[in-house]
């Protein structure tokens, strides 16, 4: 199977003041058509810079140096805003960590969601409601008319997330890429989301590119795993592999942090 | 948010009183007490005259009593008399708010009219040419005093090029003018005040809403717009302005204090019968029931102002207007 | 903090002006209050290098004697302000409780004034005067200093090392002279900074209206009320005393924004 997305010797850089410091240090990996591939490693590894590469919404001090993302054989690092924005939202969604802080506090959920919704055709305002509340129902919130007129500190951080992933899936993307989407949710509900994140990837059948800090919920949604620390890649294979038989000295480290806690 | 509202409007009752208390004790136990310098500036000062100023002052009664008087009087709006030409208080202010009015409308409109797009275009390119070139226009504009500004100004208009009026509301010959004439002659009297009255409030307001559009643009929620797909006109007018603008609403109201002191310089060297230029004469001539009313009305204006930005705010930002 | 070319500049010209207003008498090529009776309102000249105004004083001179006005206006203005909102602040935030309510109840009120109004009406009251005008722009400027100490305070006061201060038995206004009030010092040394600007600005107003510095003693704002006659016939006149005012504000405000890069 060939991959549907491939990231090629990517690194990527910030500049603080005059200093440059080095984020992401060539960094290759692939994707499979309906893979979950995760990125695990912890904070300040360049995970996230990482995944934001892949559609070019890096902060403004970031610099891309060198490297190329394949997504379907098109070639994502030449294209301008302008024409990434077909594929941003549409072919390829994103999940963030903190949904009340991802999401706009003074706009409504049901604008927000209208936005996804509307990027990926015109569409009229009746057909637009009762889409909208279908895709609530989807990602299980029993009350869709309320969350769709409420606004998003009204709600609670798990509902916030389940909106967040209606957004997402609204134009049933090829790739989703969730950032930690569960660390700032209690234990309850971030089993109850990642539940539904694996039962939602089955039924539309997108890829997932998922990063976390934690091996636990790594083992359970990834198919492969990427080992990243200090912006490089240092460990990549298939879960099983990677957790009976480490070999670099971080992962073996990383599984030992949770084994201690006794999560794994 | 009726709630918050609600106890906004209570707050003001404390306010209020405090207001009245100071601008009171100030009428009473300033040295040199107000009538008494009257009465010895002015011998001639008739018999019916000292008497009304007595009553008025309630100098025959204990403290307490005279300030629970006066504060009967001035809520039905009776600050008394004028100690120049003896006509009531509020009759000279009211006769004079429409001019001030209309001026300082139009200078706000002009001031956020020029100051958000400004803020706004600044934010997008911070650092960049027209960032610079703003910041450094806009510092000199916000370090010169302004009335040194309106000099300059009907310098090089009214005398050098003769574009403008140099003062008045109308021409000599405003009677004779046709409908559209005279208002054509009203534009061209006011249009500098207006213009100079709105420059003072441009540099504050566009730092601000530059300021505020750069945080907003560096929250979490773009980033979820531009992964959207959004066109770079909705992540930055829909998403980053909303929130942005959130702040600069209160500013409308508590520009009030500002607007009020600039109006007593303005209307001075413009020649402009409104009650700023009214409170200067009152100064000048020490017409002390007339300072002491615009002293209370300025500071109850300012208050209400503070009170509009206050609910404005709270209805404008649906964090505060919708609690959980 | 060499690199900070704002904060420097604006040192810079404020050490010039206040050089200039220290060495007034020697520097100053003619005695201010000195008539020419053949250079009425004569144009800038070798002879006179800033003009004359309508009583044949040299404007040059009478600028720099100005700048002695003007400046200690300011500064002293400001210095009664910060000191007194210092002590409100500082009480208020420390104390908390009733003393903080009735302060804070205090400054609310004393806000609503606009402060040309309460200013004018005070000088109305008490004849204007040099002491007077600095004592009365000072009473007048010292709440936004309240309650940014205030502020300040009340976000140190729960820091370890007030709480070591007291478990050693400091007391009160000795832990607010000796911790509290030195941290705080950055953002009251800028918005004191601020406040000599505004202060300046204020008194150069009530001059030209003729409420503050009396004439013939040059101020800055004083020798502008001739420019309002003159206008048109003797641009100097309004041209320089406006321009030193920008210059001396624009300096301040410099150093305003210097000092909160280095607070940073």
């Amino acid at each position: 199977m060939v991959d549907i997305l491939r990231v090629e010797n990517l690194s990527v850089g910030f500049y603080a003041g005059s200093e440059l410091n080095i984020a992401v240090e060539d960094v290759t990996f692939g994707l499979k058509e309906g893979e979950t591939l995760v990125l695990a490693g912890e904070s300040g590894s360049g995970k996230t810079i990482t995944a934001l590469s892949i559609v070019k919404i890096l902060p403004p001090a970031a610099r891309i140096f060198s490297g190329s993302v394949l997504f379907y054989g098109q070639a994502l690092l030449d294209e301008d805003a302008l024409s990434l924005a077909d594929i941003r939202g549409r072919q390829i969604s994103y999940i963030f960590q903190e949904p009340s802080s991802y999401l706009n506090p003074v706009l409504s959920i049901g604008n927000q969601l209208a936005e996804a919704i509307c990027s990926h055709g015109r569409i009229k305002a009746g057909d637009m409601r009762v889409e909208a509340l279908g895709l609530l129902r989807m990602v299980n919130i029993a009350d869709p008319e309320r969350v769709f007129r409420s606004y998003p500190h009204q709600l609670s951080g798990g509902m916030n997330q389940r909106v967040f992933l209606a957004m997402a899936l609204a134009s049933k993307p090829k790739l989703l890429i969730a950032d930690e989407p569960t660390t700032s949710l209690d234990v309850t509900t971030e089993a109850q989301i990642l539940e539904l994140l694996i039962r939602l990837k089955s039924e539309i059948g997108f890829s997932m590119i998922f990063i976390t800090h934690n091996l636990a919920i790594a083992r359970k949604v990834a198919d492969r795993l990427c080992i990243m620390y200090r912006g490089r890649i240092v460990e990549e294979g298939g879960v099983d592999k990677i957790f009976n038989s480490p070999t670099h000295l971080h992962t073996r480290e990383l599984i030992a942090a949770y084994e201690r806690i006794g999560k794994i | 948010m009726i709630n918050y509202i609600l106890k906004r409007l209570l707050s003001i009752i404390p306010l209020l009183l405090g207001i009245t208390l100071i601008s009171f004790a100030v009428i009473h136990f300033a040295p040199g007490k107000p009538v008494e310098l009257q009465e010895s500036l002015n011998p001639k000062v008739s018999p019916e005259v000292r008497l009304r100023l007595q009553k008025l002052y309630g100098l025959d009664k204990p403290v307490y009593a005279q300030y629970i008087d006066w504060l009967a009087r001035v809520a039905k709006l009776d600050f008394g008399r004028s100690f120049n030409d003896n006509r009531p208080v509020m009759e000279k202010i009211a006769e004079r708010i429409p001019l001030t009015l209309t001026i300082n409308i139009f200078s706000l409109i002009i001031m956020f009219g020029l100051a958000i797009p400004i803020g706004v275009k600044a934010s997008l390119t911070p650092g960049g040419k027209f960032d610079s070139i703003t910041t450094v226009i806009l510092f000199m504009l916000f370090a010169a005093p302004s009335f040194w500004l309106a000099l300059i100004l009907m310098q090089l208009l009214c005398i050098n090029l003769n574009l403008l009026p140099i003062s008045g509301v109308v021409s000599l010959d405003f009677e004779y003018m046709g409908w559209w004439q005279k208002a054509l002659d009203i534009g061209r009297h006011l249009f500098l005040p207006i213009l100079v009255s709105s420059i003072s409030g441009l540099a504050g307001i566009s730092r601000y809403m530059r300021s505020s559009m750069i945080e907003a643009l560096n929250q979490p929620y773009i980033y979820t717009a531009r992964a959207k797909g959004l066109s770079e006109k909705k992540v930055v007018y829909k998403h980053a302005m909303r929130n942005a603008v959130i702040p600069i609403v209160t500013i409308l109201g508590l520009s009030v204090p500002g607007l009020l002191g600039g109006s007593v310089i303005f209307e001075s060297i413009f020649a402009l019968p409104g009650i700023g230029r009214l409170f200067y004469e009152a100064v000048m001539t020490r017409d002390y029931p007339l300072i002491m009313a615009e002293v209370v009305i300025g500071a109850v204006l300012t208050m209400f102002g503070n009170l509009l930005a206050d609910i404005a705010y709270a209805t404008v930002d649906p964090r505060i207007r919708y609690k959980k | 903090m060499k690199r900070n070319k704002v904060l420097i500049s604006g040192l810079f010209i404020i050490g010039v002006l206040s050089t200039i207003a220290l060495l007034a008498p020697f520097l100053s090529p003619y005695d201010p209050s000195l008539i020419d009776s053949s250079s009425l309102l004569a144009p800038p000249s070798l002879r006179h290098l800033l003009g004359t105004d309508s009583l044949g004083r040299d404007l040059l001179s009478r600028l720099i004697y100005g700048a002695r006005i003007s400046l200690s206006i300011g500064l002293i203005a400001m210095g009664i302000a910060t000191f007194i909102g210092l002590i409100f602040g500082s009480i208020a935030g420390y104390y908390g409780g009733i003393a903080d309510s009735l302060i804070m109840r205090f400054v609310d009120i004393v806000l609503c004034f606009p402060v040309f109004f309460l200013i004018l009406a005070v000088v109305a009251i008490f004849e204007p005067s040099i002491i007077n005008i600095m004592v009365i722009i000072g009473l007048t400027g010292w709440m936004g200093t309240a309650r940014l100490v205030r502020g300040e305070i009340l976000s140190l006061k729960e820091r370890e090392f007030i709480q070591a201060a007291k478990a050693i038995g400091a007391s009160g206004p000795r832990i607010i002279l000796r911790h509290l009030i030195p941290n705080a010092a950055g953002p009251v040394l800028v918005n004191a900074t601020l406040g000599v600007a505004a202060a300046i600005l204020l008194e150069s107003g009530l001059s030209f209206l003729g409420l503050g510095v009396q004439p013939p003693t040059p101020s800055w704002g004083s020798i502008l009320i001739e420019s309002k006659s003159t206008l048109g016939v003797a641009w100097w006149i309004t041209l320089f005393p406006g321009l030193a005012i920008l210059i001396t504000i624009l300096a301040f405000n410099m150093i305003a924004e210097g000092l909160k890069k280095e607070i940073g």
